[in-house]
């Protein structure tokens, strides 16, 4: 069996810690901060509390519409979909409860194998209903989508679906009109800072102000963000401060990303393009993984904001052709050779 | 008509080429089968393609008068389905009583959403096996961590261009064949020690010759390459977009491939503006090419084949001369290097992802560094390491050490004590679940009066006795 589907089972280790080791095991201790702190219980949410309030109103009846959580990453949509579900069933939740996630397997024969598997099971230990929580939801096909809607739709006595997505737009109508709809929005600083001080106490960690500062700057209201920034940054020193943050943030840019935008707006295009096989064929990132760290990178570039214009446009334009369908590598070695033409223009100017 | 590939398939191990050493350990182990428990259920035959695993592996049936089952790639391979064919067929043995060997071919290609359960199952099998079962696999380390330790790996290695060589002569002989000594060893050359392909090299050069001499060879392997190359001319050399485009229709490989020939040489020949120009026309062909994957809507072929051909020489006013040394692609080349690493690391993340709820791709992206920096943790690396239940090489790759140095050795070696510890817990936890169950009133009533019954029971049957 599966170590991590294991120990997963928080329950059981505090039935376990209650009593007395009989044979001597001990549990793997949860050392990742985001899973150690994630919230077991609504109460625990922070930042939304007009949806918090809306979530507990089903656990009271103990019925649950589908529900659809839209917002940016990081805050809360898969914690509030986890802890509706601990409420609802309690102790044995997981005999009920499935969690898929969409970006992983995007196609039509999700919806058709292991989402309609598990949806006309019946429930088990006398449970209303079994609930299926698809993450990153907006990833599935516009076909995979029009399979889901009738699944939704035939299991609806029996299964209840939670959706996520970042963007709502991105979900079809149909689906939408049979879920009622939650906005996420992005956390502020002071809840984040709230969580933070609340693990730094926990952890024996002390956070200076400036330090919460950094976390909250780098995080953007993504709370996963701060406290990985938290955890990482407390490896480095038990005090955390501005520093700190700062060094293992510039850790965690890549190096590699920018290397490969200077090379290709140097119009190096042979160098740029080794280090894009490198990050795709050798490191085993996606061709959108990279689009989005190259855009990230854009915004501190030191080139003319038109030419960033010019540039953003055209990465918007290899994303949307690579979510279509098309070659990340062809697509990606475009936009390199595109990006020389910021040094070209220069060079026929002077 | 039966290729010869297949017709001089041998038949005993006895012919299996040039892997003598594999050949003795499936006949040592085959006999263990025969004489009672084996010390392993399970072989795992890999090596290159062509070199006579899957041969081995159906002569041993042969040889010991076993019946076998075969499972390829071909037949889809979920969970479901490989319980269903080999789970039976692995315990059961067949009518006659003989024994029957299972073969799952193609072992190392069962990721992907098709076979999504399948290295599982397949563990399974071999758990629950009361029959001979050989897998069959390309690359070792692609066969997931808990199926190479259930089973024994048999190596097998290309075979040398000598050994080829002699074989081709003897079909050679048995089809009437007049053959030139240099005709064979060419081929034996460069089929790069895979026998299959050399043979198939042989049938398709010599099938319906009476005398096969080298320049039959040579010419028909020069004509492809030529090809290939006098399209890349044409395309960045030629008049016109017009030639360009015509160039394609002699030739023999889909716009699919044709498209990375391209790619590969537009950066050789082209620069600055023509560059970037070129790789607009050849990203505008490849979104047609991507259309046609996703419909399955062929036509749109031609505008893909005419912008990455007529297009990319439209985009430059200069006409070139002079010979080019073209390339090609290093796409393909590069991606069976790293296939080991990639699908290291994807399995890294997709660990990472169950655990903390996001999806592989957020994984692969966002924390593959960040769990870096945890497992390089003297205080929590191991535990980190057990909690997500990575293996030695995915240790490695995540720490940046190798699989060989003393610190991912000791990483792997305490999480593993970790893992185990916690197996122990969960028996113990089951333990007390009962423990905490008898301890409650009605359940400590219902047991008493459940004990008495059965005492009653008991004495009732013995006084009827």
């Amino acid at each position: 069996m599966n170590p991590t589907t294991l120990h997963a089972h928080s329950e059981g280790i505090l039935i376990y810690r209650s009593g007395e080791s009989v044979l001597g095991g001990v549990p793997i201790k949860e050392e990742i901060w985001i899973e150690k702190y994630r919230p077991t219980s609504l109460d625990e949410i922070v930042g939304q509390p007009e949806i918090v309030r809306r979530l507990k109103s089903y656990v009271a009846t103990r019925n649950l519409p589908h529900l659809l959580f839209s917002g940016p990453p990081g805050v809360g949509k898969t914690a509030a979909a986890i802890s509706i579900v601990r409420e609802i069933f309690g102790e044995n939740w997981r005999d009920n409860f499935i969690e898929l996630n969409a970006s992983d397997e995007r196609g039509i024969d999700v919806v058709r194998t292991k989402v309609k598997d598990f949806a006309r099971m019946a429930p088990l230990g006398g449970a209303e209903f079994k609930v299926i929580f698809l993450d990153e939801a907006d990833a599935l096909t516009s076909d995979a989508q029009s399979a889901l809607r009738r699944t939704m739709e035939r299991y609806s006595a029996t299964c209840r679906f939670i959706l996520s997505c970042n963007y709502s737009s991105k979900i079809i109508e149909p689906i939408q009109s049979r879920c009622a709809v939650y906005r996420f929005r992005a956390l502020t600083p002071e809840a984040i800072e709230k969580r933070i001080r609340y693990i730094a106490e926990q952890e024996g960690v002390e956070v200076t102000e400036d330090g919460i500062e950094a976390i909250n700057y780098v995080a953007r209201g993504d709370m996963r963000k701060a406290i990985n920034a938290l955890q990482a940054a407390a490896l480095i020193s038990d005090k955390v401060d501005m520093n700190t943050v700062y060094q293992i943030t510039s850790m965690a840019r890549p190096e590699q990303i920018r290397n490969l935008i200077k090379l290709a707006i140097s119009g190096d295009f042979a160098g740029a393009r080794s280090e894009l096989d490198d990050l795709l064929l050798v490191q085993g990132l996606s061709g959108q993984d990279v689009v989005v760290q190259i855009h990230r990178e854009m915004l501190d570039l030191d080139v003319p904001d038109a030419d960033k214009a010019r540039m953003i446009n055209r990465i918007g334009e290899i994303d949307f052709r690579i979510t279509e369908g098309a070659n990340e590598r062809i697509q990606l070695e475009a936009l390199i050779a595109y990006m020389a033409l910021t040094g070209l223009s220069k060079s026929t100017a002077t | 008509m039966v290729s010869w590939a297949e017709k001089y398939r041998p038949r005993s191990l006895d012919g299996i080429l040039g892997n003598a050493k594999a050949v003795a350990e499936l006949r040592a182990w085959a006999r263990a089968w025969e004489e009672g428990r084996p010390e392993v259920k399970c072989l795992i035959l890999y090596g290159p393609p062509g070199v006579g695993k899957t041969s081995a592996a159906l002569a041993l049936a042969s040889e010991m008068d076993w019946d076998y089952i075969e499972l390829n790639a071909s037949d889809q391979r979920t969970a479901e389905i490989i319980k269903s064919i080999a789970g039976p067929a692995s315990q059961v043995s067949t009518f006659s009583g003989r024994r029957r060997l299972v073969i799952l071919d193609e072992a190392d290609n069962l990721h992907g959403t098709y076979d999504r359960g399948g290295a599982a199952a397949i563990l399974k099998v071999i758990k629950d096996a009361t029959q001979p079962v050989v897998l069959i696999a390309n690359e070792y380390y692609e066969i997931e961590k808990p199926l190479r330790d259930a089973c024994r790996g048999v190596q097998f290695r290309s075979i040398r261009a000598q050994t080829i060589a002699s074989l081709l002569r003897e079909i050679c002989r048995s089809e009437g064949i007049d053959c030139d000594p240099e005709a064979i060893m060419h081929i034996a050359e460069m089929s790069g020690g895979d026998l299959r392909s050399a043979i198939n090299d042989l049938e398709a050069a010599a099938r319906g010759l009476k005398r096969l001499r080298l320049e039959d060879i040579a010419t028909s392997e020069r004509d492809v390459k030529a090809s290939i190359f006098k399209v890349l001319e044409s395309i960045f050399k030629g008049e016109s977009a017009r030639s360009a485009l015509e160039a394609t229709y002699q030739l023999d490989e889909s716009p699919e491939d044709l498209i990375h020939w391209i790619d590969e040489n537009l950066p050789v020949v082209y620069s600055d503006r023509d560059l970037v120009k070129g790789f607009e026309c050849l990203s505008r062909a490849d979104i047609f090419l991507g259309r046609v994957r996703r419909r399955q809507n062929y036509t749109l072929w031609r505008y893909a084949t005419f912008l990455m051909t007529g297009g990319v020489r439209a985009v430059s006013s200069r006409v070139r001369r002079g010979y080019t040394q073209f390339r090609p692609p290093s796409l393909w080349k590069r991606l069976g290097q790293t296939r080991k690493a990639r699908s290291v690391r994807d399995s890294a993340a997709r660990k990472i992802a169950a655990h903390c709820h996001v999806s592989t791709s957020y994984a692969r992206s966002e924390l593959l560094n960040f769990v870096g920096a945890l497992l390089n943790s003297k205080k929590i690396g191991a535990t980190v390491a057990a909690s997500l239940g990575l293996n030695i090489d995915e240790i490695a790759l995540l720490t940046g050490s190798a699989p060989s140095t003393k610190k991912v050795q000791r990483l792997f070696e305490d999480a593993q004590r970790m893992i185990e510890a916690e197996q122990i817990a969960m028996i113990d936890r089951g333990l007390k679940v009962e423990e905490r169950k008898t301890e409650s009133p009605e359940e400590q009533a219902a047991k008493e009066t459940s004990k008495d019954m059965s005492q009653e029971k008991r004495q009732r049957s013995l006084f009827d006795f």
